[in-house]
């Protein structure tokens, strides 16, 4: 044997023993533990021996396997369009009056997405047309005639109002299903109006299709901030539960609860305020990971709610003339007034911007606000740089314009799996695939003797090494993905079929074993690298154009090719060179 | 162990022209099929609502029908799954929300009862009714006025009100399939004697989408596999690929087409394995013809690729053999889709192996003797060199 032959041996050792190392992770997740328990990573961690890889490298079941809710929501972005438009036109028939331009009348057709001017006077038209156009450039001109102007929103300002529309669904879904306490959501953009949404483990839709759908609800009220110490005496007079993590914070003279879980900050602060009087909490942001709380707040407010989302007819993030960050609000006319009303009473009051029952700022009233209009000014700059304190401003701004505009979401598609047919089918799944396996590598054996158990160890490890490459790339198994597998061990049988039928046509021409075995494995070689390319090529299509169930099939397919390059090239050919030049063989068994 | 003990001379190429006449025609008439019966498409593109029930005790099909249509549902089809004493069953609904067309008369009347409107209007592809009132009301009346119109209601809301201040808009949206569902069978009962084991629910916007998406990865793949063909192999290699790869995907989608089995996004994933593995075989086949092309200079094309589909004919059996026995396992217990998409690659392997002798070869055979032709010509009409 020479050098290169035991340093090729010594990395197919390597290889396999990695690749059972590998497995440590899935296998504790997918054997070892409950299945209630089988998403909670943390608990993984902790029950995995030091020595395994991370337990983040584990193989997910897909939610077809292990039951679960898979959701797209449409955002009905066409009617925030629409109210868009006609909040506009009003805008714009304002501007003309003020500007003493003329009169004119707006009309939004909802089905065209079009605004339609009429001016009393005709002859004001062409005066009319010149300044609108130039003041608001997000529109342009579709059709004139005489005292009509028809107008239409521009293409690129059109799409970046859907980007934020769906931005904002996404905001609110996600904070909505941390409430929820689901682990291991998987909430993501699908297409340019979709919204995908995996929760493993549930199985009520009804349930998950209400708390992803119904519109956001944005609320203003006020703080009770008579006693600034009101958090830090209720901790005296009640300590807090042992392991609650409930620690007390000083947020500018005024005391605060604070710990990681909002629902130990619920369950404590729990009839010890006033009947009319809430606690409701405020999400820190965890500073590693976008859309992560890392703690949570408490703030004593109000149990009226005076004003809400509905009242709000616009929301803007700008820098002043100080360059400080602000966000501009606006009120229809009905909030308007409540508003006055409100700052009036409240001066030197905090007022809570409240979403779905998460504080998200609350600022001070300096004085009473008129008109409808409102300006929020971002405080202390504090560690933060200029863009995250913009960025900060630009949340505020989508989140009041999530609950004030609302670009509804519909359901596009619910996918639901109950828990015990989830069990069934991995049953089925893995019976058909062993029985599958089972009767290719007995008929390999027979067929092919000693060569066909080559082919059939090369086989297994193929299996082997599919299923950690599925747990390093974090992929999710699914039924079609079993199917996969199948069809890849298919494809890896043939390579090996290709190579003994070469050797056994090259003894057949009087060759010694030595040069039968090599030239069927040079000969073989671009022909299995072709097949496996041209198979490749298809499943990075489907890997890259399909969704769901397809990407896992293509996953599977993919890893499945690679490895089975490696084993029927590499690995058995080390182990027939072994055996035809090692130990001298005259004759070869295939 | 040899499957076939002496080297076989069989003249596959002298048949290619009736092979090739019948494989046009039944070709045609599954593409004709297509375009006039169509596929049983499944709720992954047509959109609808499927949703599985077991019940816990012994019932036939037709009393789940019957229990369906005495709670409302009427246009809904139950099919028993797996074997008959799992009592497992399939209920098909077209709709995807309760808004029916019928239903959103019935609520738009109601909601016009109720004071001044303005813009009714009915959106059944996302199941919402979008409309405007002139006076503010609460969204609790809205709701429970459609819903005695017949349509659940799942939520009302309210969108502001309207600038030019001509009322306030609200929008009402439907209560999904599935809900009904769930209430119709279990009307009457203290408590449902059944288990909702799965709900899929594929709203028919999602489903065009996902269809669209379907065939522009199986066009895209073919694409690629004939430019790497085509890169591989010499040119005339790359059409003969291609036209044995639509032809075994036309074949696998015939077997949707006749066995009136869904299709769904499995069957789309079941066609382009069947693009992989028909591309896999035919290479194979290629291979050994342009080796065979170096070993018999001179030999005419057709000669050459009967030695070469002779020569690896035991491979292509066997190849083709432990492909499909790797399926077994997936015919016998896998259920629905799994089933389906195993049926479907056995129909693949089999067309697959036949269109690398039958179409690919003679395809490259009459683009040869066409380049050779065209040589011949281009050589008579050149002038003599004096």
């Amino acid at each position: 044997m020479d050098r290169g032959w035991w340093w090729k041996f010594g990395m197919i050792v390597a290889v396999t023993l990695g690749t059972i190392w590998f497995l440590i992770p899935s296998y504790y997740s997918l054997v070892v533990m409950d299945r209630d328990q089988r998403n909670n990573l943390v608990l993984l961690q902790e029950r995995l021996p030091k020595w395994a890889p991370p337990a983040k490298y584990r193989l997910n079941l897909g939610l077809d396997l292990q039951g679960g809710i898979h959701m797209v929501m449409r955002v009905d972005t066409k009617t925030a369009l629409q109210k868009r438009t006609e909040r506009r036109g009003q805008q714009i028939a304002t501007y003309v009056a003020d500007k003493k331009l003329g009169e004119v009348t707006a009309e939004t057709d909802p089905e065209k997405l079009q605004l339609t001017l009429k001016a009393k006077d005709p002859a004001t038209m062409d005066a009319i047309e010149k300044d609108v156009l130039s003041t608001f450039g997000d529109f342009k001109r579709i059709s004139r005639s005489g005292d009509t102007l028809v107008l239409a929103p521009d293409e690129s300002q059109v799409n970046r109002f859907r980007e934020e529309a769906v931005d904002q669904a996404m905001l609110v879904i996600r904070r909505r299903i941390d409430k929820w306490g689901v682990a291991e959501v998987d909430v993501r953009k699908l297409g340019t109006d979709s919204i995908q949404i995996s929760l493993p483990g549930r199985s009520n839709p009804e349930q998950a299709k209400e708390l992803v759908g119904t519109t956001a609800q944005l609320e203003f009220r006020m703080v009770d901030d008579t006693n600034p110490q009101f958090f830090a005496q209720m901790l005296q007079a009640n300590p807090a539960p042992a392991g609650s993590e409930i620690t007390l914070t000083d947020e500018g003279g005024f005391a605060q609860l604070q710990s990681p879980s909002r629902e130990a900050l619920l369950a404590y602060t729990k009839d010890k305020v006033p009947e009319n009087r809430q606690v409701v909490t405020e999400c820190i942001a965890n500073p590693m990971k976008k859309n992560e709380c890392s703690s949570y707040r408490t703030y004593l407010l109000d149990k009226a709610v005076p004003l809400t989302g509905e009242s709000l007819s616009g929301a803007d993030a700008s820098v002043n003339q100080m360059n400080e960050p602000e966000v501009n609000i606006s009120f229809d006319p009905a909030g308007a007034r409540e508003f006055e009303k409100l700052t009036e009473a409240g001066v030197g009051r905090r007022m809570a911007i409240v979403l779905d029952d998460n504080v998200h700022t609350a600022p001070n009233i300096n004085e009473k606000i008129g008109g409808g209009r409102a300006r929020i000014t971002m405080g202390r700059m504090g560690a933060r740089t200029r863009d995250e304190w913009l960025g900060e401003a630009q949340t505020l701004a989508l989140v009041l314009k999530a609950g004030a505009l609302p670009a509804p979401v519909t359901v596009g598609e619910i996918r639901q799996v109950g828990a015990s047919l989830g069990d069934e089918l991995i049953k089925k799944g893995s019976l058909s695939a062993l029985v599958g396996l089972g009767l290719v590598v007995l008929f390999m054996a027979l067929y092919y003797r000693k060569a066909g158990l080559i082919a059939d160890i090369a086989l297994l490890l193929n299996g082997l090494l599919i299923l950690a490459g599925l747990a390093f790339f974090n992929a999710t198994l699914t039924l079609p993905g079993i199917a996969g597998f199948v069809l890849t061990l298919g494809i890896a049988v043939d390579a090996n079929v290709l190579i003994n039928e070469r050797i056994r046509e090259e003894l057949s021409h009087g060759k010694s074993a030595k040069a039968a075995v090599d030239q069927g494995y040079d000969r073989a070689f671009w022909t299995i690298f072709d097949a496996h390319v041209t198979a490749l090529i298809a499943g990075f299509i489907l890997f890259f154009t399909g969704t769901g169930p397809v990407r896992g099939f293509a996953t599977t397919l993919i890893v499945g090719l690679l490895a089975s390059l490696f084993t029927s090239i590499v690995v058995t050919r080390v182990i027939m060179t072994y055996f035809v030049h090692g130990k001298n063989a005259q004759t070869v068994s295939v | 162990m040899q499957i076939l003990k002496n080297k076989t001379n069989i003249d596959f190429i002298g048949k290619r022209k009736p092979a090739v006449f019948i494989s046009t025609l039944v070709n045609l008439a599954i593409l004709v099929g297509i375009a006039t019966v169509g596929f049983n498409y499944g709720v992954d593109f047509a959109g609808g609502t499927v949703v599985e029930l077991k019940f816990n005790h012994s019932i036939s099909a037709a009393d789940v029908r019957e229990r369906a249509q005495k709670g409302g549902l009427h246009d809904v089809s139950v099919q028993n799954i797996g074997s008959a004493d799992e009592n497992a069953f399939l209920l098909r609904m077209g709709g995807v929300t309760q808004l029916t067309e019928e239903n959103a008369e019935k609520a738009k009347k109601a909601i016009e009862a109720l004071g001044s409107m303005r813009n009714v209007y009915a959106d059944l592809a996302n199941g919402i009714i979008n409309f405007r009132s002139a006076t503010p009301m609460a969204a609790e009346t809205i709701k429970k006025a459609v819903e005695d119109s017949g349509t659940g209601v799942q939520e009302v809301r309210v969108l502001g009100e309207s600038q030019a201040g001509a009322g306030t808009d609200y929008q009402v949206v439907a209560s999904g399939m599935a809900d009904k569902v769930y209430s119709a069978l279990g009307a009457g009962l203290e408590k449902p004697d059944f288990e909702q084991r799965r709900v899929d629910y594929v709203g028919p916007q999602v489903g065009k989408q996902l269809r669209n998406r379907g065939i522009m990865a199986l066009l895209y793949s073919m694409v690629a596999i004939l430019i790497y063909v085509a890169f591989r192999f010499d040119f005339k290699f790359g059409p003969g690929a291609l036209l044995a790869m639509i032809h075994d995907v036309i074949m696998v989608a015939g077997y949707y087409l006749v066995s009136r089995r869904e299709f769904g996004l499995t069957a789309i994933a079941a066609l382009l394995t069947i693009v992989g593995y028909s591309v896999n075989d035919t290479i194979v086949i290629y291979d050994r013809i342009r080796e065979d092309m170096a070993k018999f200079k001179g030999k005419p094309l057709a000669e050459v690729i009967n030695i070469a589909i002779n020569d690896t004919l035991g491979r292509t059996i066997l190849t083709s053999g432990t492909t499909a026995l790797s399926l077994i396992g997936l015919l016998i217990f896998g259920v629905g889709e799994i089933f389906d998409f195993a049926m479907a690659m056995l129909v693949g392997i089999l067309v697959g192996t036949y269109s690398s002798v039958y179409i690919a070869s003679p395809l490259t055979i009459w683009l040869d003797e066409r380049a050779a032709a065209k040589e011949a010509r281009h050589r008579d009409e050149m002038p003599k060199p004096a």
